[in-house]
């Protein structure tokens, strides 16, 4: 579908829907991608894909309604299963689509040079595994992947703004004996990507994990890394500090806004303006100029996140913290680069459990945070340099107590998906061991 | 065409419907609609896959240039793809006894409200209901004239209760979902059960880490089937060298009353009437009488492994088929629970499921309970709350000491690749010795 196309049949349903409702909103995307797999050493497929979708969103007398399709030809279907929708929602408070302002239409997470084509794939492979000959251990998978999208966001109000994204991702997976390796990376611009690294650490945790030993049962000191990091705080910490869920009360922190939640070294926000972040965008998914939200500053829980919807109702603000997982459905509350930050310090001079990565992160139980997961590459450390592998164990405590117990965060921060994180050293948390 | 082998198209339309209630709100409701097909060529070497939203069918020169484009991805292939010989056929999709298309939306919300409200409880400060219904038509057709069509419809609800009291917060989760129709009728009673379990859980203890003797109710023991062994023998993952079961079969793993099977056909949450390609689905027993004896295979992984049973490749909409579960099960045994608990003695008994993953290559799995009771003398005692068990696929089928005589399938979702599709588990009640429980309870 070409461009202007898809500009006249916007136009066409925001001008059918009014005749309707009070206010129409679309959302559009239309992109591309194009990936390649190994088995083994050997690429043994290559995909592409051409995606588009439309979702519509109608307000009628503070009823919203929704619906999506990826056949936008016939989007009348469309526009009135949206407001067929509206008539079964509760009606609630309701202020408004934003209308046009005056924000930056420049893409932030847009790199002309990515060449989504099967030969971008290859060499990204080739470097992977070159770079996984650096230790001792068998390839089992591999894959990389290039995308590029625009979305377009119009509403009644007079709102029409498009956006592009690329993206390239690349992961790598190696054994070695029965112990395993993983690694990944993923950006929206070509050169932030360092497949050999990625290859090379895929087969250095396979090879160095390989003979661990036991622990006995205890309390030891741990270090995080941002991998496990952000396994646990992307299913328990963070869906605490959404706005829907803390007004529903289905939040921990619902009455704690100016306690304090974590120690004073610790604080996080979101920046969706980040220069070179995955994440970043200058308007929401409702189309409401971003800008940093302070959610923990020293410790102290200062903020929640709010889209249009959640803060028309509780009286609030919108954070513009709405995000689409797609184009299906609404928009829901999330954050663009969601960072932990504070003082920095060598957080591998003394001995310490070195925890790569959970098994069974998701299983945490997101209200009161509680987990149980299996350690996997877990080290001990000192000195900075890696020391004996442990080769099972399983690590129990609380996603949110264990905040108060952070006592280091590494100098190097790394990105993964739309968190940047360092790792995290944490005092006395209990390791079960076989 | 030059060059092309094979090639096959699976072509997805269908709309889903869904009705979100929250704490008596009624977020959203309504259909959204979707088409999607996915276009598979082996030329030379390997797969060139297109994927393709909104897919218009095409004959003839213009069907040509789909596959001269999904011939040029292939280009970069290297490994060279053999398709097994495998069996045809399509089951029937069991008759539906209420088509949830014939029930309107406003009566769907209804009783799903009425189900949302029996979690009203003074100590529940969220109640949340979720309806999903999707409606599924599948074609498929390949380059050596198969072809196929049927239709399937999923349906089913989930109801979650938030208790709270003095920051402590818990939750009771319930849910039923279904391929034999519209299910919302005659449930009212989940809520109220979701509210209690999470009211329950306000006074219920942390668990103590540790090794114990754990008997786990059907659903978990459904999971742990599903972790412990049906991942590992997933035929992709043995071609790839990545499962500790690789050359392993006629292995002794378990004793000899356990058989773990996987069986697309039967009419559980996983039935598939054939696989995703065009492959005739069967029970395959992966351990039997605690023998490894079969791995989960499509026409690749067939081709490429052996030992196993073709027909457990699956896909999303628009995606490449993968080689799946669908409905995993622990065959019961003789024991009645009561001769479970006197075995058990001292232990912990473990109810229900928040999901569980695995490294198959290590051979190590996790799974978790949504609550469960400590076991003194044979009885249940002192409920605890968030407890994990954690095994190696190699040795934990060993512990398994008793199975019981009452197997349940557990409907859910399992992801693999980026890609959730249905599935069962089920199991009777089992015992497992040496169970490595994780909790963080202290003295």
């Amino acid at each position: 579908m070409r461009w202007w196309a898809a500009v006249e049949w916007i136009d066409q349903i925001l001008r059918e829907g009014k005749k309707s409702v009070d206010e129409v909103e679309v959302f559009y995307v239309q992109g591309r991608s194009v990936s390649a797999d190994l088995k083994q050493k050997k690429i043994n497929l290559a995909s592409a894909s051409v995606d588009c979708g439309l979702g519509i969103r109608t307000i009628h007398q503070g009823r919203i309604g929704s619906s999506s399709t990826n056949d936008p030809v016939h989007w009348k279907e469309c526009l009135d299963a949206a407001i067929a929708s509206g008539h079964l929602a509760t009606r609630l408070p309701w202020g408004g689509l934003p209308g046009a302002q005056d924000v930056s239409q420049t893409p932030l997470t847009f790199d002309p040079s990515m060449k989504v084509e099967p030969a971008s794939a290859l060499i990204l492979l080739e470097q992977m595994l070159s770079g996984a000959e650096e230790h001792t251990a068998d390839v089992t998978a591999g894959s990389a992947g290039l995308s590029t999208a625009t979305v377009t966001l119009a509403n009644s109000n007079g709102l029409h703004y498009t956006d592009s994204h690329t993206g390239v991702s690349l992961s790598l997976e190696a054994i070695h004996g029965q112990s395993t390796g993983y690694e990944f990376d993923h950006s929206s611009f070509f050169s932030k990507v360092d497949p050999f690294h990625v290859g090379e650490r895929a087969t250095f945790y396979a090879h160095e994990s390989a003979g661990g030993k036991d622990v006995p049962t205890g309390d030891y000191e741990i270090l995080l890394s941002p991998l496990a990091y952000a396994e646990l705080l992307g299913s328990v910490f963070i869906p605490a500090l959404n706005g829907r869920n803390v007004h529903a009360g289905r939040s921990r922190f619902a009455q704690s806004l100016g306690e304090s939640v974590a120690d004073p070294l610790l604080s996080m926000y979101d920046d969706p303006l980040l220069p070179g972040a995955d994440g970043s965008v200058s308007w929401d998914a409702e189309g409401m100029p971003t800008h940093r939200i302070d959610f923990i500053r020293d410790g102290v829980l200062e903020a929640f996140a709010y889209d249009l919807k959640t803060a028309y109702r509780y009286e609030k603000t919108s954070t513009a913290s709405a995000v689409r997982g797609g184009y299906g459905g609404s928009p829901g509350i999330g954050h663009h680069n969601f960072i932990v930050d504070g003082k920095r310090s060598r957080v591998t001079d003394e001995r310490v459990v070195y925890v790569h990565g959970v098994v069974g992160a998701h299983t945490a139980n997101p209200m009161s945070g509680e987990f149980s997961v299996e350690l996997s590459n877990a080290f001990w450390m000192e000195g900075g340099e890696f020391q004996e592998p442990i080769r099972s164990a399983m690590l129990s405590g609380n996603v949110f107590s264990l905040h108060n117990e952070i006592i280091g965060l590494s100098h190097e921060s790394r990105v993964i998906g739309s968190l940047i994180l360092p790792s995290v050293k944490i005092n006395k948390q209990r390791i079960i061991g076989k | 065409m030059p060059g092309i082998t094979y090639f096959d198209l699976r072509h997805v339309t269908g709309q889903i419907t869904h009705i979100d209630i929250d704490n008596g709100v009624f977020e959203s409701a309504g259909t959204t609609f979707f088409n999607k097909a996915v276009l598979r060529v082996i030329s030379n070497t390997g797969w060139g896959i297109l994927q393709i939203d909104n897919y218009q069918p095409q004959t003839g020169k213009k069907f040509d240039e789909l596959l001269q484009e999904a011939c040029k991805l292939s280009a970069i292939t290297q490994e060279q793809v053999s398709l097994g010989n495998v069996p045809r056929g399509v089951l029937t999709v069991p008759a539906m006894k209420e088509d949830p298309r014939s029930v309107s939306i406003e009566e769907k919300s209804a009783i799903l409200s009425e189900i949302e409200k029996g979690a009203i409880h003074p100590s529940v400060v969220n109640r949340r209901a979720n309806y999903i219904e999707r409606v599924e038509q599948v074609e498929f057709s390949d380059s050596s004239g198969n072809e196929y069509a049927y239709e399937m419809c999923r349906s089913g609800f989930n109801v979650l209760a938030v208790a709270s009291r003095n920051g402590n917060t818990q939750m009771g989760y319930e849910r039923e979902h279904s391929i034999h129709g519209f299910n919302l009728r005659h449930h009212q009673d989940l809520g109220k059960k979701a509210a209690d379990i999470a009211v329950a859980l306000l006074d219920a203890k942390a668990a103590h880490g540790g090794k114990m003797k754990a008997i786990l109710d059907s659903e978990l023991a459904g999971v742990f089937a599903h972790e412990a062994v049906g991942h590992a023998s997933e035929g992709d993952l043995i071609q790839e060298g990545n499962s500790v079961l690789k050359g392993k079969t006629g292995l002794k793993i378990g004793n000899e009353m356990l058989t773990i099977v996987d069986d697309p056909s039967i009419p559980e949450f996983g039935f598939d009437p054939v696989d995703a390609e065009g492959v005739a689905v069967c029970r395959t027993e992966i351990i039997k009488n605690g023998i490894i004896n079969a791995f989960l295979h499509n026409r690749e992984s067939l081709a490429a492994v052996g030992n196993g049973i073709p027909g457990h490749a699956r896909a999303m909409p628009g995606e490449p088929p993968l080689v799946r579960m669908s409905n995993t099960f622990i065959e019961s045994g003789d024991s009645t629970d009561h001769e479970i608990f006197e075995e058990c003695k001292n232990g912990i008994f473990l109810n229900g499921s928040r999901g569980g993953q695995v490294d198959p290559g290590r051979g190590v799995f996790q799974f978790n309970a949504e609550y469960g009771y400590l076991v003194v003398n044979g009885e249940c005692t002192d409920m605890v709350r968030d407890v994990s068990l954690s095994g190696e696929i190699l040795t934990t089928l060993h512990n398994i000491a008793l199975c019981g005589n009452n197997r349940v399938m557990s409907p859910g979702y399992c992801g693999k690749g980026g890609q959730s599709v249905p599935v069962s588990d089920g199991a009777p009640t089992i015992l497992l010795c040496d169970a490595v429980v994780g909790g963080s309870g202290m003295d």
